[in-house]
This record gives structure tokens, C-alpha cells and sequence, in this order.
């Protein structure tokens, strides 16, 4: 049987589709195989992020009325093995899908695959109850500023409220030189805050732009860092014990500081 | 020690510090379910009350919540007022 995780965040913008896109393609990459699933009836994204869009033919709507069996709606990712995607409908809207139906369909995926990932929407109504109807765990994506933590916070809440466990947080967009001068929380700081395991962390990187204008997941570029963080990431939920690099620059008077009153 | 050699020399508390703060603050109301104007009526009412047994200077008086972790504590501040 399959785990299904939702993939959310509370507040839009922060990385949900492209955490979703890159997670599912690296546990492909691990041999696992994977479903994505797009739970954001009329607003889909995640084909166009994967490179998939001109291939949809059938969406989760259309499993859901009964026009299309569930495998035909599955659609091939050709550049690895064991990854499909199941698009959302963008005819429709999130009140149009019960999540009792989005939790048949996660059900029927699970004991197919190794992993469903389900894309949610942002925020806390109907998008989000469809997309972790039938999830067992979350990732929850969130960036080091006040407005995407106190969001997660609330879908944390919410999530411990569904009995989803374990809730696992993604700290996506982190910039070492700003937490290296003040400007930005780091994971320490967010980790306090919100109370919740750390998965990993996703340093700040501008090849996430290029690589979603071409419709190709960062994790296929190896030497970007940001890539290395998503395998890493995929390698931990499989259950891969890898430390997290602390990616936080300090100062140069910090580091002097440092080598002068470090511990023998 | 740091941050009174940062006040030295004049700098400004690093704005991730206040970052943390604020969203400290405001998610253990949002857990709690709490507002601004719920603590006013509460620090007022707590005030008529020990107003009656003690006194205290009115304008020191904090009703607040602190978070640590996964707890949180309600704190409230009342001042004796000085003897004279």
C-alpha cells in the first residue's frame, strides 16, 4: 500500500506545485513510483509546471462523473519511469468535487504506486479539505517571512485537527546571505515557531524560474543546489536518514569569532 | 551581552529578531483564539477586581501572553504601587 501525501502551505505563492513537481519527479528518480495528483479544481497548475500540459486529456473531474476509468486519466511521464499525473479539471471549481471523491480516488491510486502526492490549493476551504481528504501525511511548504509562517501555522492546526501525520515542513526560498546578516529567520527560528519536523530546506535558487518557463523539474539539473535539496528531501521521506546542510553563512567576524572560541 | 554591545554602538535589532517576535505573538493568539480586544476586556475586568484588594499603578498594568514552545502562558502584569 502506498503513502499519500498532501503537499500545502496556507498561503499561495510559496512553492506548493513546484515542491510537488520536483518531490514526485525525484522519487521517480529514486525508482519509486509516483502519482502527482493536481487538487486545484479550476486553477490547475502542475501540468504546466511538469511539461505535461499538452498531453491532458481526461481530469480527475471526468474520473469522478464516470466518463473515463481512473488509469486512462493517468497521464505518462515519458523522461522518467513510474511517474504519472492526474490533472484537475480548470472547467470547474473546488465545490464541485466532495472529499469523499477526492478520497476514493487517493485509495484506488495508493494501491497502485508508491507515493501519491497531492498539490493543494491555497487556503483553508473546500480546495484544501478535497486535497487532504485522503491524505495519511503532509508536507507542509512555507518561505522564512511572517505572513507564509502564520499560515502554516493555521494549516498545521487544521492538519492535527484531520489526525494527518506525520506533518513534515519544507523550508523553501531560504537565502543564507540574509539570515546570515538579520534580515531573514532561519530554520531555527521557523522550527521554534512552528513546532514541526524539518524535512529539508530549499536555498533560494533562480534556476526554479528557467527550468519552470521549460517545463522541466530543477531536479533534473544535478548540480543545481536547489535540486540536491529537493533528492535530499525525497530521499528522507524514504525514510533515508541524511543530515540537513546548514546552509547559513556567517560573517567573517562571526567565523573569527568563532575559530577563537570554538571547542576543542 | 550581544544586543546590549549592538545599543552601544547604535545599531538596530536585526529585523529577523522582530520577525520572530511578531509571529510569536500573534500565532499563540490565533492558536488560542484570541484578540486584542479580548485582552483589553480581560485586563480591564481583572483590573476592577484586585483594584478592590490591592493597590497598584494603573498605567503599568500588561495582561499578555507568552509562548515557549508548545505552551503558553497567561501573564499578567500588576505592580504594587510605590510607598511613599
Amino acid at each position: 500500500m502506498g503513502r499519500v501525501i498532501v503537499v500545502t502551505s496556507g498561503k499561495g505563492g510559496v512553492g506548493k506545485t513546484t515542491s510537488t513537481a520536483n518531490l514526485g519527479t525525484a522519487l521517480a528518480l529514486l525508482g519509486k513510483t509516483v502519482v502527482v495528483v493536481d487538487a486545484d479544481v479550476g486553477l490547475r497548475n502542475l501540468d504546466i509546471v511538469m511539461g505535461l500540459e499538452s498531453r491532458i486529456v481526461y481530469t480527475s473531474m471526468d474520473v469522478i462523473d464516470k466518463q473515463c476509468e481512473l488509469v486512462k486519466a493517468l497521464v505518462r511521464d515519458r523522461r522518467v519511469d513510474g511517474l504519472t499525473l492526474l490533472a484537475a479539471s480548470q472547467k470547474n471549481n473546488k465545490n464541485d468535487v466532495q472529499p469523499a471523491q477526492m478520497k476514493a480516488i487517493c485509495d484506488k491510486l495508493r494501491s497502485t504506486h508508491d507515493f501519491v502526492l497531492v498539490d493543494s490549493p491555497a487556503g483553508i476551504e473546500r480546495g484544501f479539505s478535497n486535497a487532504s481528504a485522503g491524505a495519511d501525511e503532509a508536507v507542509v511548504v512555507t518561505t522564512p517571512d511572517v505572513s507564509a509562517i502564520r499560515d502554516a501555522d493555521r494549516i498545521i492546526g487544521l492538519l492535527q485537527h484531520a489526525r494527518i501525520d506525520p506533518i513534515n515542513l519544507v523550508l523553501n526560498r531560504f537565502s543564507p546571505e540574509l539570515v546570515g546578516n538579520g534580515s531573514m529567520m532561519d530554520q531555527a527560528d521557523v522550527v521554534d515557531i512552528l513546532n514541526i519536523n524539518l524535512i529539508g530546506i530549499v536555498p533560494e535558487d533562480t534556476g526554479i524560474i528557467t527550468s519552470t518557463n521549460r517545463g522541466i523539474p530543477l531536479v533534473y539539473e544535478e548540480s543545481s543546489e536547489g535540486a540536491q535539496a529537493y533528492m535530499r528531501i525525497a530521499r528522507r521521506l524514504t525514510g533515508q536518514q541524511i543530515p540537513i546542510p546548514d546552509f547559513a553563512q556567517k560573517g567573517l567576524f562571526t567565523s573569527i569569532l568563532n575559530w577563537f572560541t570554538r571547542k576543542s | 551581552m550581544n544586543i546590549s554591545i549592538r545599543q552601544l554602538f547604535g545599531r538596530k535589532p536585526k529585523s529577523s529578531n522582530i520577525a520572530k517576535q511578531r509571529l510569536k505573538l500573534v500565532i499563540t493568539q490565533d492558536r488560542l483564539d484570541v484578540d486584542d480586544r479580548m485582552m483589553m476586556r480581560l485586563q480591564h475586568e481583572l483590573t476592577e477586581v484586585l483594584a478592590k484588594y490591592f493597590e497598584f499603578s494603573m498605567n503599568s498594568v500588561q495582561v499578555s501572553l507568552k509562548h515557549e514552545g508548545n505552551s503558553c502562558t497567561l501573564v499578567a502584569d500588576f505592580p504594587y504601587k510605590e510607598a511613599h
